[in-house]
């Protein structure tokens, strides 16, 4: 009993995790037509500055504020400076078959995790360092005995959804929300409606860029920071993405909980060397019974 | 009013629009007729900033609008309603309808409020069915709900690509008897294009036939349809 809670408790805080990562994919996906790999990257940098920011003596808040916001400003620095300037280059002859120009931006983001990942290592040098959580990871105390299950968790989930219903609210009932989901849908109706597509466009690249930050700034307190550490990461977070249907927001959350406690259960019951194959087969059954995701539409891409 | 003077726009070799010049009156509707390719939804597409022509001129109320973005025209007063019912099947009925308003949401509030509910009098049925996803609307509908979206920018200039293609005579006919309305009670400046060209020059005060990217023929609708000469070597009936 107690190792099933451990693993229950475990698994739901770090689902909650994964949900926060493949959301940020998902909004990329929806907003730009664009799956990023650099997303981890991009998380990775924006921890490292919070961690220095921790090391020189500012509080943990101050820290985890900047970091967000710079996770934002890179993000729209990104789509400003490599990604619009490659879509505006997209009908060039050369490049004329539809599914070359989709694979542009998408080995642009596989470039963009290289150049991230040696930066990091260039200003903080490559080894592990730590970096705090902001609660304690200690388990609470119930009559006496040690629940497996800490403040730290309760944080963790808490902000997750938290930040899950806000973007929800933002995408279904703000005028920008509607702005995004349109830009998405159909540029070109978009732009007709007089939708300034460039600035929305940048807009999910900001936001993402928030939203896998604190997937980072929550992550690595359990799994220390180094410019590698976060790829793991976004491929469970990729394939939680894949799982509940690239194209949907609730389906990313659904498929981030899903792998986070198939991985918690495996690594407790069985043993953590099957967490992959574990991984593998979730994406593989979800891809042979339903394509296009479990909450996938039906106009969504195949994978 | 918009003039337009030898406009040409070009994709890589094929010439598409060759030395256009044509205007559209003021609160007058205005159509352009001719045979497939003969270059009529390039015309609207290069008016409206989603194709930028090789040479000539765009002017709509005394100001040059070429090499601006689509959503700046829109903004300018020139709505376009593109072929095939472009509407945003994802979203619902009423999600289409503000996304048209939505430039104008916090400097015209009340009366981004008032286009909405003016749409549903217009169009009851879009009213109905306000929640549905604009996917599952008849294709009459869907028409009726493009040309909402692009009248809650309040445009001044609305340019209409194929209302009819592809929907049952009998709304064709709501539609365009929808549009002459709209064009005689509020002043707004139509520019049509339509294949169905009989249908068309009933409604329109003045016609100009395409061919090939060239003005054949600019005159008033009623002379239009009854050179027979002209129909017969460039319509086809």
């Amino acid at each position: 009993m107690d190792t099933f809670l451990a693993a229950l408790f475990s698994g739901t805080s770090r689902g909650a995790i994964y949900a926060l990562v493949a959301l940020g994919l998902v909004i990329v996906w929806r907003g730009a037509g664009v799956v990023n790999f650099a997303q981890m990257g991009q998380a990775m940098f924006s921890t490292y500055i919070a961690s220095t920011l921790i090391q020189n003596g500012n509080p943990y808040w101050v820290g985890f504020f900047v970091a967000l916001f710079a996770g934002a400003a890179l993000g729209a620095l990104l789509d400003i400076l490599v990604m619009r300037p490659l879509s505006n280059k997209k009908k060039t002859e050369l490049l004329s078959s539809e599914s070359m120009r989709a694979a542009i931006p998408v080995i642009a983001s596989l470039g963009i995790l290289g150049v991230l990942q040696a930066l990091a290592g260039i200003i903080w040098a490559a080894e592990e360092r730590g970096f705090p959580a902001p609660a304690a990871q200690e388990g609470f105390t119930v009559a006496g005995s040690v629940m497996p299950f800490t403040s730290f968790d309760v944080f963790v989930i808490s902000i997750v959804l938290a930040t899950l219903t806000m973007t929800t609210i933002f995408f279904k009932k703000t005028g920008v929300g509607l702005a995004m989901r349109a830009t998405a849908l159909n540029q070109e109706v978009a732009r007709l409606s007089g939708i300034r597509t460039n600035f929305t466009r940048t807009l999910s690249w900001a936001i993402s860029g928030a939203a896998s930050s604190l997937a980072g700034l929550l992550i690595t307190p359990t799994s220390n920071l180094s410019p590698n550490t976060l790829d793991l990461v976004l491929i469970i977070g990729f394939t939680a993405a894949v799982v509940g249907g690239l194209d949907s927001p609730a389906g990313a959350v659904l498929g981030g909980f899903i792998l986070g406690l198939v991985i918690s259960f495996v690594t407790f019951y069985l043993s953590p060397e099957d967490v992959f194959l574990s991984i593998l087969a979730v994406l593989l059954i979800v891809l042979i019974v339903k394509p296009r995701g479990i909450l996938g539409g039906k106009d969504s891409r195949r994978v | 009013m918009l003039t337009i003077e030898n406009l040409t726009t070009s994709f890589g070799s094929v010439i598409a629009l060759d030395g256009i010049s044509m205007s559209a009156q003021e609160s007058k509707i205005t159509t352009v007729i001719g045979a497939n390719g003969a270059g009529k939804s390039t015309l609207l597409r290069t008016i409206s900033g989603l194709e930028s022509p090789t040479s000539g001129s765009i002017t709509w109320e005394g100001q040059s609008i070429v090499g601006r973005k689509p959503e700046d025209i829109v903004r300018a007063g020139i709505a376009h309603v593109p072929e095939g019912h472009a509407v945003i099947s994802e979203l619902s009925v009423e999600e289409n309808i503000n996304m048209g308003s939505l430039f104008r949401r916090r400097t015209h509030k009340s009366d981004v409020a008032a286009s909405l509910e003016e749409m549903y009098q217009l169009f009851p049925r879009l009213q109905e069915r306000r929640k549905q996803l604009a996917g599952t609307l008849s294709g009459g509908e869907r028409q009726m709900l493009a040309i909402s979206r692009a009248l809650v920018s309040r445009p001044r200039l609305l340019l209409l690509d194929e209302p009819s293609l592809g929907l049952a005579p009998l709304v064709v006919e709501q539609i365009i008897d929808c549009v002459n309305t709209l064009c005689r009670s509020t002043g707004l400046t139509v520019l049509l294009v339509e294949q169905n060209a009989n249908t068309a020059l009933g409604v329109a005060d003045h016609g100009v036939l395409l061919a090939l990217g060239k003005v054949v023929a600019d005159r008033p609708a009623a002379e239009l349809k009854a050179d027979s000469t002209l129909r017969a070597a460039y319509l086809g009936y």
